[in-house]
């Protein structure tokens, strides 16, 4: 099993070199010289000290060596100072990360309680009203954008009510209770899209098992339905939801960025929009490396965890 | 329809007759692409027609008419300088889809090539092309289209370049798999045998064999980059005024979501309906060209 780990991981890498790679030379390709990016452009510094700071930073080197500096900075935590504020870049992303943990939680919980039992239920009464709503659920729910929900819940829960806040977010820090309630409309709206593709995949994997001869013969022993699906099929049909359930972590932090500009949240997805604006390219490039280092992670966690429930995956 | 299939038969030959017996057997089956169909068939007239449906330009004012709610004189209500939103809207129409469509053309224009190359070539070309791409899957598609966009610039070009490079990678593994599933054929073997220089048995006989998924896939793709160019123009990254975007007018209107809800909301359903459209569209496609996935999904 520990080879096995070490194998994912071994395989994941490459990925994560090349992705980073990407991100370098993306950064490298933007206008402004990253030496006046870091001292502040309107700042008055003599050519000697920018040779000096040009030396230091080690972008007097070729590219490929200049990427190599850039890694190993990264990977011991530094990698660089805003240019807006001057704070090291590291101390900008991390408050921002819990409030898109938060309500990306929060959303992909939901999904998975509303989603895995209606695909159930689509598949096991395949063609019947119950069957066609689900199908309905994951074609509104691919097609509606993160802002139509969110407008529409805060319009209709948030201004009508009143009884949830209209935007915003409260830390759980400061009061757990408006913190939850902070989360609510934003989780439900990132939830959507979820709910889609798992229903889909929930219904096609339930529909698969259901026609395994090993629940021919639990039916036939004269179990219920319900008994049939909960004991038998929804183990067997776990392992690809669990895949689809790991694999949406990149959805959910494209969904977080529109969702937390709809609900002025100060996320993760919102300070890279921020810093795009605002131009703050060594921001942008950390929260790219984070995002991308969390999706990448998340797709090594599913290969991980499909040998951990289906042994006839893992490699001998 | 089973009545008049014997005798288009004896009338014809019976590859024709079955090829449309099948078309037509389709589309009366194939309710999700029909409601695609109809559903891209009636916004792209509203696009095309803009001004024949509306008596406003999308441009022009009226101060005595701001943020009104909707209204037999407009449609959908006004927007904050008095311009009609149903006429904004359609016109939003034309420059989101077509976007939306340049961008998967464009996409396909790249993906497509890479694919065939990788997979027809293989070896050390294909796991370098395939790496790299895979590499750009890992970026979430917003993402990795606001980082094109942070590099190129805002405007609707650029959105669409960043819009059709995010796609790439799906083509190219569409095209690659087709490609190594083919080329070890006999009739590309023979082809081979008798001389046939690479680049004519890829576009003779590898590229025709191997569109069917790329043509579901870009149906889909259309819906997935209108919503995309939406979120940009949403964020401020895409169309910049006076150029307006579904998405940018969502974007305006959602500082007035309380004052006038149908201002953001309309273009917002606009996008909806599009992409569920698209979406139909490629669903209903591929229950037509792709048997293995009849069954509903």
């Amino acid at each position: 099993m520990v080879k096995f780990i070490a194998q994912r991981f071994a395989a994941t890498l490459p990925v994560l070199v090349l992705t980073s790679v990407i991100i370098f030379v993306l950064m490298r390709i933007l206008p402004g010289d990253p030496v006046l990016m870091l001292i502040g452009e309107h700042s008055e510094v003599s050519e000697e000290t920018i040779t000096t700071l040009r030396k230091q930073y080690g972008l007097d080197q070729p590219l490929p060596v200049q990427y190599l500096i850039w890694v190993k900075n990264a990977v011991s935590g530094d990698l660089g100072r805003s240019i807006h504020g001057r704070q090291p870049v590291w101390d900008v992303v991390a408050p921002r990360i819990l409030p898109t943990a938060q309500i990306g939680l929060t959303a992909w919980i939901f999904a998975v309680i509303v989603a895995v039992p209606l695909g159930a239920l689509s598949a096991a009464r395949m063609n019947t009203w119950l069957d066609w709503l689900g199908t309905l659920l994951a074609l509104i729910g691919a097609a509606m954008p993160y802002f139509l929900l969110g407008g529409l819940l805060i319009y209709g829960v948030a201004l009508k009510t009143g009884w949830l806040p209209i935007s915003g977010y409260v830390s759980p820090a400061v009061d757990i209770g408006r913190s939850i309630r902070s989360t609510i409309l934003p989780a439900a709206t990132l939830s959507l899209a979820l709910i889609a593709v798992i229903t889909r995949q929930a219904r096609s994997s339930f529909a698969d098992v259901l026609n395994h001869p090993f629940i021919r013969t639990a039916r036939a022993k004269g179990l219920s339905e319900r008994n049939v699906i909960i004991r038998h099929a929804l183990r067997n049909a776990m392992v690809p939801i669990v895949t689809i359930l790991g694999l949406q972590l990149g959805t959910l932090f494209s969904g977080a960025v529109v969702t937390e500009m709809v609900f002025a949240i100060p996320g993760v997805g919102r300070l890279l929009v921020d810093s795009i604006l605002s131009r703050d390219y060594p921001v942008v490039q950390a929260v790219v490396l984070f995002i991308t280092f969390c999706v990448v992670m998340a797709t090594m966690a599913v290969d991980i965890a499909y040998g951990l429930l289906d042994p006839r995956l893992r490699p001998r | 329809m089973a009545s008049d299939g014997p005798s288009i038969v004896s009338h014809t030959s019976p590859y024709r007759a079955g090829r449309s017996l099948a078309i037509r057997g389709a589309l009366t089956r194939n309710l999700m692409l029909i409601a695609g169909l109809v559903l891209v068939a009636v916004l792209a007239a509203g696009a095309i027609f803009a001004p024949l449906l509306t008596q406003y330009t999308p441009e022009s004012m009226d101060y005595m008419a701001m943020l009104q709610g909707p209204s037999a004189a407009h449609l959908f209500g006004t927007d904050e300088l008095g311009r009609d939103i149903f006429s904004r809207s359609l016109y939003g129409a034309r420059l989101s889809m077509s976007v939306g469509l340049s961008a998967v053309l464009l996409s396909v224009a790249m993906g497509v090539p890479l694919g065939l190359i990788a997979g027809y070539v293989g070896g050390i070309t294909d796991a370098i092309f395939m790496r790299i791409l895979d590499s750009l899957i890992a970026l979430p598609p917003l993402v990795l289209a606001l980082t094109i966009s942070a590099v190129l610039g805002t405007g609707l070009v650029n959105a669409t370049i960043a819009i059709a490079i995010v796609s790439v990678p799906t083509f190219a593994r569409l095209i690659r798999g087709q490609v190594l599933s083919l080329k070890h054929l006999e009739f590309i073997q023979a082809a081979e045998s008798i001389g046939v220089s690479s680049p004519l048995i890829i576009l003779r006989h590898i590229l025709p064999n191997a569109i069917n998924p790329v043509i579901v896939h870009a149906s889909l793709a259309v819906g997935f980059a209108i919503i995309l160019e939406s979120r940009l123009s949403f964020i401020g990254l895409g169309a910049q005024p006076p150029a307006s975007t579904w998405g940018s007018m969502v974007q305006v209107g959602f500082q007035y979501l309380e004052l006038a809800p149908w201002y953001p909301l309309i273009p917002a359903t606009m996008i909806f309906f599009a992409v569920l459209g698209f979406n139909m569209l490629g669903e209903g496609l591929r229950q037509m060209l792709d048997p293995a996935s009849r069954s509903r999904p």
